[in-house]
């Protein structure tokens, strides 16, 4: 850091200047706009009525509950899916497989969203690849319907977003020097013990990083959801979708926007908080 | 020499906006299809019959009517096409102004169902497309011959019908209420609501566009499903053993409607316009290039094109129409009682 400080010194303001009017317009006045108009509605009611009608309403609810369990779970199997992968990755010693492997776990986010949702349509398909190959294998009878499903929807998730995890997850085990698992081992902790003691703690910070982004991702995402689960599987997003697009209800749009909103910022803190306990 | 150019300059200036102001037009707002055969069908032989252009905004039928909306103190429309139940919605907001029918040599040789569909002359249907029932040959023995059927269990899981947000959502909606029994004026749609929800686990989806139910179709998840008519032609040619039926209950009739913009600048030329396209000329080369169907009587075409049409004396008679001044009233109802038929309780 030193050297960027002593020759910037105060002038970072300066530096910040282009990011903050970009965004001050952009985002944090709209943003201000929308938050003040779910909270005071349209004039006619109280204030916050549109919360207490958006906690009201069985069909809000369900599609909240419905959007959290999904981005739960997708974050959940992400760091399962990813943490080893990551790992994996680190040992790489050869800087070209290393590269290699980086590629092809970025590749997923360098295809158009709805392509890659309709791609997903051709495998999840009852005459889809995974359908042919259940069947060929004699682990189904007949083809299962796996589209318009919540577990589709989950799938289609999963692969968008897990990248992400990978990445952060890989950045955070890069940054850990080498020495200090060298020096666990040789103070006599197991492979095992130095993992728990030494590697997994100082990767933390990645995986919150990855958890936001994935949690953030999944229960704003639009194109998955309507694509994959259809009109049956109604979720926030798709939900936002028809009350601005098409009832035109601006009031509950705005009100599920800030939902949304305030929900990632509190996994965001609710991670952040895990990740101190026990730091000493 | 500076004053030279200057004269010759401003004098090109005079005569350039000369021209450009000379040409008369009409300011039309439409949908982005078929662009080219508008183009040769309407645009090209208009200029040449009456010398003026058609100037077209292009959109949807929602932001096309946002965009009306915005403009109301200074329209820049003239004519508006819209699905009937816009051009509902935008007789309801107050954007559109009643049409004099005596000014239109044509009216007279249109069916009468297009004649006044938003009631008070505020549209004219210019053309018509059917809604019926397509499915799988192939997959399914026992032929499909009414509404009814898709409660059929061999059906189950095997069907799609449109969502509620469709254009034809809320019209598929009445008729399903009217087949089960409840009354012609019984807009609570409850009867509907309760029959879907019992089949509601045996649709695969609700489909939001046709382009989306063409897909269904061809990926073989679904084998049977109210269509609209100009899908037809677009899943004939998926080469699927198809079929197109008639309900014995009927088809839902939906049309497309043109209208004149209130306080439009250019009236003369909106009622020109709007004679136009409903003469039997018009009518005839957008129907031969499949474009839209014909709703001028005397439009003759031939068997292989009426068959991709809503057309034919047999085809028109079964079409069942239902006021989309009723569906603009209780339609957002309608959504919130259909988002909970999802859902559950």
């Amino acid at each position: 850091m030193g050297e960027v400080a002593r020759v910037y010194g105060k002038k970072y303001v300066l530096l910040l200047l282009p990011t903050l009017v970009f965004l001050g317009v952009f985002f944090l006045v709209p943003l201000l706009i929308v938050v003040i108009d779910s909270i005071c509605g349209s004039g006619r009611e109280g204030i916050l009525f549109n919360y207490f009608v958006f906690f009201k309403d069985h069909v809000s609810r369900t599609a909240y509950l419905r959007s959290i369990r999904i981005g739960l779970w997708v974050t959940g199997f992400s760091v399962i899916i990813s943490y080893p992968t990551a790992l994996a990755i680190a040992s790489i010693n050869n800087r070209t497989l290393k590269t290699v492997f980086m590629t092809l776990m970025v590749l997923p986010l360098m295809t158009n969203p709805v392509a890659r949702t309709f791609a997903w349509l051709a495998v999840l398909g009852r005459y889809g690849l995974l359908n042919n190959l259940l069947l060929s294998a004699k682990i189904i009878e007949e083809p299962v319907r796996m589209l318009y499903t919540e577990g589709a929807v989950l799938i289609g998730l999963l692969q968008l977003f897990m990248p992400m995890m990978i990445l952060s997850i890989s950045s955070a085990l890069e940054n850990i020097p080498e020495d200090l698992s060298l020096a666990a081992r040789s103070l006599g902790a197991s492979g095992f013990q130095t993992f728990m003691r030494v590697t997994f703690p100082l990767s933390v910070e990645g995986l919150i990083i990855g958890g936001t982004l994935v949690f953030t991702g999944s229960i704003t995402a639009y194109v998955t959801p309507a694509i994959l689960g259809g009109s049956r599987v109604l979720m926030l997003s798709t939900l936002l979708y028809q009350k601005a697009a098409v009832v035109l209800d601006w009031d509950m749009a705005t009100t599920i926007a800030v939902m949304m909103f305030l929900t990632t910022l509190l996994i965001n803190t609710g991670l952040r908080s895990i990740s101190k306990v026990g730091k000493r | 020499m500076r004053k030279f150019i200057l004269i010759i300059s401003m004098a090109v200036f005079m005569v350039a906006g000369g021209l450009y102001f000379g040409v008369s037009k009409v300011y039309v707002s439409t949908w982005g299809f078929n662009l080219d055969l508008l183009d040769k069908n309407i645009s090209k032989p208009f200029l040449e019959k009456y010398g003026i252009e058609i100037v077209r905004e292009l959109g949807n039928n929602s932001t096309r009517l946002t965009k009306l909306e915005m403009q109301k103190n200074d329209p820049k429309i003239d004519v508006v096409h819209f699905a009937d139940y816009y051009a509902a919605l935008a007789k309801k907001k107050g954007l559109l102004q009643p049409i004099d029918v005596s000014k239109l040599k044509n009216y007279k040789d249109i069916y009468d169902f297009a004649k006044d569909p938003i009631g008070a002359h505020y549209g004219i249907g210019y053309t018509v497309f059917s809604f019926g029932i397509v499915y799988r040959t192939d997959k399914i023995k026992e032929p499909i011959t009414s509404w009814k059927d898709f409660w059929r269990e061999d059906l189950a899981g095997r069907i799609s019908l449109p969502d509620i947000t469709t254009t034809q959502g809320p019209a598929f909606m009445m008729l399903i209420n009217r087949i089960w029994g409840g009354s012609e004026d019984d807009t609570s749609l409850d009867v509907a609501f309760k029959k879907l929800a019992e089949i509601k686990d045996n649709v695969v989806t609700f489909y939001k566009r046709s382009s989306e139910l063409i897909n269904l179709f061809k990926m073989g998840e679904v084998w049977a499903a109210p269509v609209a008519r100009f899908a037809w032609g677009r899943l004939l040619a998926t080469g699927l053993p198809l079929k197109w039926v008639v309900p014995k209950e009927g088809m839902i009739g939906f049309l497309n409607t043109v209208s004149i913009v209130k306080d439009a600048k250019n009236l003369e030329n909106a009622y020109k316009y709007i004679d136009f396209i409903l003469s039997e000329e018009v009518q005839y080369a957008e129907a031969m290039d499949l474009v839209d169907s014909p709703i001028n009587k005397n439009v003759k075409v031939p068997e292989e094109i009426a068959e991709k049409l809503t057309y034919g004396e047999d085809h028109i008679k079964t079409l069942i129409f239902f006021d989309p001044n009723v569906i603009v009233e209780h339609r957002d109802e309608w959504i919130k009682k259909w988002n909970e038929m999802i859902i559950g309780k």
